[in-house]
Order: structure tokens, then sequence, then C-alpha cells
């Protein structure tokens, strides 16, 4: 992006946080936010989530009491809201992995947990049912956790990431199987696939030596380029 | 970028959000976060330790008792099913629930906007004075003096875009055209007014 039209971009943070867009307006600079560098984009949030948490502090002067009714009705519109919903937006994400590991697959084969059933074990099967099976685990700095279940011996892993953040509009999380020859894509995470939990099978770690997480703009990157947020040591 | 996890629990996460002034904004982080995983006692404290907040907001951008309801209905139970979308390094809690209270009262606004001719309900461009008669239990005098008295520390011209903008639901286009002032003012005006008011209030 050339330098006046990120300036630009960053002088409609004010606005689209105020949602003073027109709805045409507001796909535009979201369009324009994923094609714009790195650091316009992030000043553009900082100063989104800024504008956000003050008129957060404002809403005290306008405060007013409900009526008692509302809070009966909304109690009571939870409690008919059965738990149901959760495992249907799981699978879902699920779902949204394997478009997403799709788009990122590169040399290695990346498949879901979730399978039809298959006349053989699945990876996943193949894995927890291994004799050297190992597991790491780690914290995520934005929030929730990733967990690793891998098998040399079967040359595949599960990962599982709960509670993690949805990446940024416009970013992706993508996986990397880091080896000495250099990192391979293994798969990306949109906003969708995040939330609350998320399976994906490393069907074939080779000589990687850690799992790498960045924070890539787009769909995802061919390379690694953006931050790196985390690691997991495949040891 | 160095900074790597090699066991739990060894990192945290350094969410860059307002220190929060009242008991409530550190709380609300967790109260969501219980919420997401559908704890019904967790979303009625959520909602009564923010209601009164996000009732007033809405009212005060429809001027109208029951679509205020209705909307702070729609509110909640969106906050009930996308809690986990909750993301605590893109702001506060507080922060993330006005502002999706604030996009639906603006669609609500829009939407009402689009099928009849907004009338005089819709009032006078000014943004009122904290209500003195209020009684709240979670939001303080104090509280309510301090942010009053930063958006008096602002322009008339400042405050008129916030106004408009914030609590009529124009978009910055139709405040230019209201205003009579090119769009370019109006960016700055708007900027400078979040600006002024983000330094008085203290928020990082």
């Amino acid at each position: 992006m050339t330098e006046p039209r990120d300036t630009d971009l960053v002088e409609l943070a004010v606005p689209y946080a105020l949602h003073a867009l027109s709805d045409a307006e507001r796909d535009d600079v979201e369009t324009r936010l994923s094609g714009a560098g790195l650091p316009a984009v992030d000043s553009f949030y900082d100063e989104v989530r800024a504008v956000r948490e003050t008129m957060a502090v404002v809403s005290a002067v306008s405060a007013a009491e409900p009526p008692e009714a509302l809070r009966d009705r909304l109690l009571s519109a939870v409690r008919d809201d059965n738990v149901i919903a959760l495992p249907r937006r799981r699978r879902n994400a699920w779902l949204s992995v394997a478009a997403a590991a799709v788009i990122g697959l590169g040399a290695l084969g990346v498949g879901l947990s979730l399978r039809p059933p298959a006349p053989q074990q699945s990876t996943a099967q193949q894995v927890f049912t291994a004799s050297d099976v190992h597991t790491v685990s780690g914290a995520i700095p934005a929030g929730g956790t990733a967990t690793v279940v891998f098998s040399r011996d079967r040359n595949a892993g599960v990962l599982v990431m709960n509670d993690v953040p949805p990446p940024s509009p416009g970013t992706v999380y993508q996986m990397w199987l880091v080896s000495d020859d250099g990192a391979t894509s293994a798969g990306t995470m949109d906003a969708a696939a995040v939330a609350p939990s998320t399976t994906a099978v490393l069907a074939d770690l080779h000589g990687s030596k850690k799992l790498a997480f960045t924070v890539e703009p787009g769909s995802g990157s061919t390379k690694p380029t953006g931050a790196l947020i985390a690691e997991l040591p495949l040891i | 970028m160095t900074q790597l996890l090699d066991r739990p629990d060894t990192l945290r996460t350094n969410a860059d959000t307002y220190d929060g002034h009242g008991p409530v904004t550190a709380d609300l982080d967790a109260l969501l976060r219980r919420v997401a995983h559908h704890d019904r006692e967790a979303f009625a404290a959520f909602y009564d330790a923010t209601r009164s907040r996000v009732y007033g907001m809405v009212l005060r951008v429809l001027r109208d008792r029951g679509y205020s309801e209705e909307t702070t209905q729609e509110i909640y139970l969106q906050v009930w099913r996308t809690a986990e979308s909750y993301d605590p390094a893109s702001g506060s809690a507080l922060a993330w629930l006005l502002t999706l209270a604030h996009r639906r009262a603006v669609d609500r606004v829009r939407s009402e906007q689009a099928s009849t001719q907004r009338d005089a309900r819709y009032g006078a461009a000014t943004v009122e004075r904290a209500t003195d008669n209020v009684t709240d239990a979670v939001i303080s005098g104090e509280e309510r003096q301090r942010v009053t008295a930063c958006l008096e520390s602002l322009t008339d011209i400042q405050r008129e875009c916030i106004e408009l903008a914030y609590y009529q639901g124009m978009t910055y286009v139709q405040v230019s055209e209201k205003l009579s002032a090119n769009l370019a003012t109006i960016k700055s005006r708007m900027r400078d007014a979040l600006k002024g008011l983000r330094n008085c209030l203290g928020v990082r």
C-alpha cells in the first residue's frame, strides 16, 4: 500500500469505531485493511480500540435503568436456550478448519480429526494408541491453549486448540512445522475456526522439530512472514 | 517475537486495556468468559453490572423506551450467544459490550430512518448532562461527574460531532452535510474530540 492511502485509512479509524460509516464504506475500509501494510493495520486497530474504550467509559453519563421485566425475560430466554447449540458450533468450527487447511496445505497433508466413519483407524486413533505417544501443551500469549499429541512412529499428530481468541480481522493464524530445512505450512485458522475449540490432524511430521504459530495477512502465506505468537517443541 | 512458549501458564496475556475506574471493569472480563461457557449465573451478574450503561446508551440513541427495551434484549441475547468471540487482547469486556450494543442501536436507528422521517423526538444536538436523579449501584456519582466534566471540556463543535455521529447514528458524511463542513474537517474534529476525551478520562 502506498503511504497516502494508508494515512487516509487511519483517518477513518474514528468514524469506523463510532459506527459512523455507511455499510458500503465500512466494507471498503475492511477490504483496504486486508491489503494494507501491517503498521497501518496496527495503528488503525489501536485507534479503534482506544475509541471503544473511551466510549465505554462515557456510557456512565447516559446510564438509565431498564424495566425490571426485561431481566426476567432475558433470564428465561437463556434458560430455554439449550446447550446443544455449543457442539453444533464446534462442528462448524471444524469444518472451517478443513476449508482453511485446504488453502494452506503446502507439501504436507492436513486432515480432519472428525472424518466420516472409515474402515481403518483414523490418524487420531493411531496417534493416541501409539506406543511412543507424546503430548506438548502451551499457553498462547493472547489467551487459550494449544496442545499437540503426536507419535514419531506414526509420523502424525493431533492439534487441539481451546479458547484461543480470534485473529484480528484481515488476518489468520497459520501453523508451521519447522525442521532444519525450514518451515512448511500446516494449515491456517480464521476467526470462525478458532472458537471455542479446534482440532486438526498433522498428517506428516517428517523431521519437524517444532510447531510454530504466526499471524499472517489475508488467507495465509507460503512462508512465515508475520509475528510469531507461539511455538511448541515436538520433542 | 522471540517470546516462546514451552510450558502451560508460563506466558500471560498482556492485554493493553483500560485499567478501570471502579471495580466493575476488571470483574466483567471474568464474568464474560463464564458466559461464554453458558454459565447463567454469570450472565445474570454480567447483565446487572452493565444493564444501565447499555440501556441508557441505547435509549439515548433511539429515544424511545419500547424500541430501547427490545434492542437491549437483542443485545444481551447476542452476548449470550457470542460471548466466546470476546478477545481480551483487543479490549475490555465493557468496550466489547458497548461496541456491540451501539452497533445494534445504530442499525435500528438507520432502519427506522429508512422507513420514516425522523421526527422531533430526535431533539437538539447537545450532549445531555448526566441526570442527577439516577441512582445506580454500579456507577458512582463521581464517575458520572468526571465523564460529564470531560465532555464539557470539549469545544461545542467537537461535542456536536460526537452527538450527531455517536448518539444520532449519522455517518460522518451525513454529519458533514448537516454542519456544512468538508469531510476532512469532520474527520479531524471527530478525531480531536475522541483524543480530548481519551486524554481527559485517562484511557490508555
